[in-house]
């Protein structure tokens, strides 16, 4: 395991940046998004949610599939090729990195998804713990602690005070590691013990925290008696129909593909899209969810119910960022809860 | 706050029981302390459930339309922003008000979660209260005491309406504060002093923070289309595509489209995820209808027509004089 102190953190990001684009949380605005760094952002690693998630670089909210032009009767189809550079998003917290898996096994199971692993191959995902969890939080429900290092993750780093604790986890990352060798210091016995106090700390804090008691694995999965349930129509009376959760979730993974109509010509692209829309899965005999309740119904028996019954896991990692991002407030928490999924 | 959850409670029970009305729709404690939201009641047994704290933020009134469509009468608690938003459905042909019973709240502005967050003070919040223009909050500290404006909405703080404008009954005929009553549009103007290319930096980087994900559209009062073209397929507009010739035109139009209707409750901005300036656009075109057409009314009367679709001889031709940046 190696270390930084916060002060000399501009010149990791800077080296990193030689070879890489570095995504980091940034505060702009009043509001924290992983983005491109650059000289003098204002990178902070205190907020624990950024607004929206860092599955936007392994699956973009928008990107393109392939341009096509007609003429004549000649039909051309040119794909759209990745020249980008390899990247690094440094500050991924346990939650979110767990959602890559979870998104992995969707998009790398086959048939596999082109583009997605193309990204998820080009990318060094350096982990930061967490120490303060929110009253928001509930990884844990989701058997994740918010000091884990998770599966797939090449890096984790753990920031005490202007200290950030840095410990190499896959090839890539000790790659990187050897590559900052110069800006990196070894640990001392101190700074282990330090690590230990604090990872014991944290897991005792969400023990603590309001949601703490939620638990999906409470919640009955007979598709049928859930689906039929009248609770339904009760939670998803407040719901106003927006996109927020699904586009805050790092989990949801839906998508939609759309063309750019041109004359003769025109770019086939895929897109996020949000089962809270009134024309998502519209097809030629209609919409197969009329109503909101259905749609509000889709979204929570997708991560408690379906994605469950396919991989084996569920498709939320507890961020509770829909918590705090809905405008009328109801969330997965209030749906687990109805559901039954509650600890006594 | 105790005495007026009595009369919310004591109101819908007996217009529940007189069948008066055959559903409330009002606010349920969330949560969180911090946490209040929209909950329908046809129940006797859950008028219990209803609150009013400082967190009942959301304007309930664009409910009414989807639950009209279930209910004959409906009893509504709206604060004075949401009666603007209220009397502007009915304006827009959206809801009769002979099946609505609107319960007037006065409010005195409500809190904002995200303030008390940056200041550290959410957490392990355990109470919380506002006395005249002090917050006093405890917290797993102690007792502290604080300037409730500096806490408050945005959206509350510059006020015009603390008192429902349009109401069957209200249920305190005290005024709790003072509206601000002069507009000054500073923020609007900061945007005007900009020169073109800074005007238009500002308002690509806002609107390039958008998500798509319509929060602003679908809080909003106004924005009532049965379908709206962003929602539309066939229209030919590529609505889901994360460009920013797109977000732009999702936002202008979406401003223009509230134009003159928008009642300023400030809804937009404040569900807004990634925080964008959305109000600021709002309040531009309230601010040249005000200059242009006199008072600015969306919402305060319904049956007077509104200015951008009633045309008269001796209107304003903008197109006379040259206009831009300054």
């Amino acid at each position: 395991m190696k270390k930084i102190t916060e002060e000399k953190l501009p010149e990791l990001y800077s080296h990193i940046s030689q070879n890489h684009d570095l995504f980091v949380p940034i505060d702009q605005d009043d509001s924290v998004n992983f983005s491109l760094w650059k000289d003098g952002a204002n990178v902070n690693f205190d907020v624990l949610k950024t607004n929206t998630s860092p599955k936007k670089y392994i699956f973009p909210q928008c990107e393109t599939f392939f341009n096509f032009k007609s003429e004549g009767k000649k039909l051309t189809i040119e794909r759209i090729k990745s020249e980008e550079k390899p990247y690094v998003v440094f500050g991924v917290r346990p939650c979110d990195a767990k959602s890559f898996r979870l998104l992995d096994n969707v998009f790398l199971s086959e048939p596999m998804d082109r583009l997605y692993e193309e990204k998820r191959n080009r990318g060094i995902i350096v982990s930061m713990g967490c120490n303060e969890p929110e009253d928001t939080c509930f990884c844990n429900s989701f058997s994740i602690l918010p000091n884990s290092i998770q599966e797939g993750v090449d890096v984790f780093t753990l920031k005490l005070g202007n200290k950030i604790f840095w410990e190499a986890i896959s090839e890539n990352g000790v790659e990187l590691t050897n590559k900052l060798s110069d800006l990196l210091d070894d640990v001392t016995e101190g700074d282990l013990k330090e690590i230990e106090i604090a990872k014991s700390q944290v897991n005792e804090k969400v023990k603590e925290l309001p949601f703490s008691n939620i638990d999906p694995n409470e919640i009955n999965r007979d598709l049928n008696e859930l689906f039929q349930s009248k609770i339904w129509d009760e939670i998803s009376k407040s719901c106003i129909g927006c996109g927020s959760c699904t586009f805050v979730c790092p989990t949801c993974h839906c998508y939609d593909i759309q063309d750019y109509d041109g004359n003769k010509s025109g770019e086939r692209y895929r897109c996020w899209d949000s089962c809270m829309y009134s024309e998502f899965t519209l097809m030629a005999h209609g919409n197969p969810r009329t109503t909101q309740k259905e749609r509000f119904r889709q979204r929570f028996m997708h991560k408690l119910v379906y994605y469950p019954n396919n991989f084996d896991e569920y498709a939320c990692v507890g961020c509770g960022r829909c918590v705090g991002k809905c405008p009328v407030n109801m969330n997965i928490t209030k749906v687990i809860r109805k559901l039954g999924g509650e600890n006594q | 706050m105790e005495e007026m959850i009595s009369k919310m409670k004591k109101i819908a029970y007996e217009d529940l029981s007189t069948k008066k009305v055959d559903r409330v729709i009002g606010f349920g404690k969330g949560d969180f302390i911090y946490e209040a939201n929209p909950i329908f009641i046809s129940n006797l047994e859950e008028v219990d459930l209803l609150v009013w704290d400082l967190f009942c933020v959301n304007n309930l009134s664009k409910y009414l339309i989807n639950e009209l469509k279930n209910y004959q009468k409906i009893g509504i608690f709206l604060k004075g922003c949401d009666s603007l938003g209220f009397n502007q459905l009915v304006k827009d042909n959206k809801v009769d008000p002979d099946n609505v019973i609107v319960y007037g709240v006065p409010c005195e502005g409500m809190i904002d979660p995200n303030k008390l967050s940056k200041k550290n003070l959410l957490k392990d919040l355990r109470y919380l209260r506002r006395v005249d223009e002090k917050l006093i909050i405890v917290t797993k500290q102690g007792e502290k005491e604080l300037i409730a404006k500096d806490y408050e909405y945005d959206k509350c703080l510059k006020c015009k309406h603390p008192n429902p404008v349009v109401y069957s009954e209200l249920l305190e005929s005290n005024t709790l504060r003072n509206s601000i009553l002069t507009d000054d549009f500073e923020e609007v103007d900061r945007i005007e002093d900009m020169n073109s290319e800074e005007r238009y930096e500002y308002w690509s980087e806002q609107f390039s923070k958008c998500i798509r994900c319509y929060a602003c559209r679908n809080i909003c009062p106004v924005c009532s289309c049965d379908k709206c073209i962003f929602d539309n397929l066939d229209i030919g507009v590529s609505g889901k595509a994360k460009v920013d010739s797109e977000d732009q035109f999702f936002h202008i139009v979406r401003a223009y489209h509230v134009a003159g209707r928008c009642v300023d409750c400030g809804e937009c901005s404040r569900v807004c995820p990634e925080s964008i300036a959305i109000d600021k656009l709002n309040r531009k075109i309230i601010k040249d209808i005000t200059e242009i057409y006199g008072e600015y009314d969306a919402g305060l009367n319904p049956s007077k027509s509104s200015v951008l679709v009633n045309y008269k001889l001796e209107d304003f031709d903008p197109f006379e004089t040259s206009k831009g940046g300054k």
